[in-house]
């Protein structure tokens, strides 16, 4: 099977391979959102918004989690979140960027939004919200990410990697409580 | 593929639309003429160490709110380290950043013509410190994707 990483390197040239990455995400990217907004419509026009900064920004993934753009993916989805209701207005640079023409009837986003949009990271222990933020979020190489936890390479990845492990399963299991 | 949501599907189809328009519309470079250009650097050693030596300082600051636009308005101040492969720059004023501790963050930089000719890691959780790589000593950095280097960018990118 294609990996993520393998789709977004070829989407720079291949539209077929970005869509191929959005029919693996866009549901868990539009569950995010839904789940946020509450409103169906503004979670599309974030959905959209999402994607069109992965693809724009695609150049700046950097395959950190065994070949997934998971995590880079749902990190673009809180930031769109993050910025938009700091705005006050739902972010839309990216799909004029691109383009899109989708435009829907949404409301004014608002703060009630943000309300556990951190809680999974939250749910880690310390030593692995760290590993994983310093990681996916900062750009830290292994190297550099031992040496801020004082720690080896070896046990950096694997904490990178058991954090990893826990927030796709406490995001697996919160998307079937729904 | 998505299951029950028709909205989703149409919302995949124009975002593949418009990255195929994207796709499209990237100006291309005549292979010939890349044959032409390698052969000219190679057999010519003159012309290509003139071809490499054109990014100035200024130019490299100005590379910075190029790529990103939360630099826009902090007025860099570069340094070369090595000639045309890595600078130091400092901000003057400093950036509206989304999150809190920059350290370690990386941003593309972005030339007069608009195409992404390398990427910078901020030093400072604050921002105002910046390592740049121009080129291919910024994908060697890892700081911007292989694909991503010459990539048109009309505006300074956000998020």
């Amino acid at each position: 099977m294609t990996t993520d990483a393998e789709l977004l390197a070829a989407a720079g040239s291949d539209a077929r391979a970005f869509r191929r990455l959005y029919d693996r995400y866009a549901e868990p990217i539009l569950r995010f959102h839904r789940a946020r907004t509450r409103d169906a419509d503004a979670a599309l026009d974030l959905t959209a918004e999402t994607f069109a900064q992965a693809w724009l920004s695609r150049g700046r993934f950097h395959d950190r989690a065994g070949g997934s753009a998971g995590p880079w993916l749902f990190a673009i989805a809180r930031n769109v979140l993050v910025t938009s209701v700091r705005r006050r207005r739902l972010e839309r640079a990216a799909r004029e960027k691109l383009g899109v023409r989708a435009e829907r009837e949404a409301p004014e986003p608002n703060d009630a939004w943000l309300e556990g949009v951190d809680e999974a990271l939250d749910s880690l222990a310390p030593e692995l919200r760290e590993a994983v933020e310093l990681r996916v979020v900062a750009d830290l190489t292994y190297e550099e990410l031992a040496a801020r936890s004082g720690t080896t390479p070896g046990a950096a990845r694997v904490r990178v990697h058991r954090g990893l492990k826990a927030l796709r399963e406490r995001l697996t299991r919160e998307e079937a409580a729904r | 593929m998505i299951d029950g949501s028709t909205e989703l599907r149409q919302l995949g189809d124009e975002l593949e639309d418009a990255v195929a328009a994207r796709i499209a519309s990237r100006p291309r470079v005549p292979r010939k003429l890349l044959l032409a250009a390698a052969v000219i650097a190679v057999a010519v050693p003159g012309i290509a160490l003139a071809a490499s030596a054109l990014i100035s300082e200024t130019e490299v600051a100005a590379s910075l709110p190029a790529g990103t636009a939360m630099l826009e308005g902090t007025d860099p101040q570069c340094t070369a380290v090595v000639q045309d492969v890595e600078y130091l720059c400092v901000l003057r004023s400093s950036p509206q950043p989304e999150i809190a501790d920059m350290e370690g963050t990386v941003e593309p930089t972005v030339d007069a013509g608009k195409h992404v000719n390398g990427g910078c890691r901020s030093l400072a959780s604050d921002g105002k410190t910046w390592r740049c790589y121009i080129g291919q000593a910024a994908v060697e950095q890892k700081i911007i994707g292989p694909q991503f280097l010459g990539e048109y960018a009309p505006a300074p990118g956000r998020g």
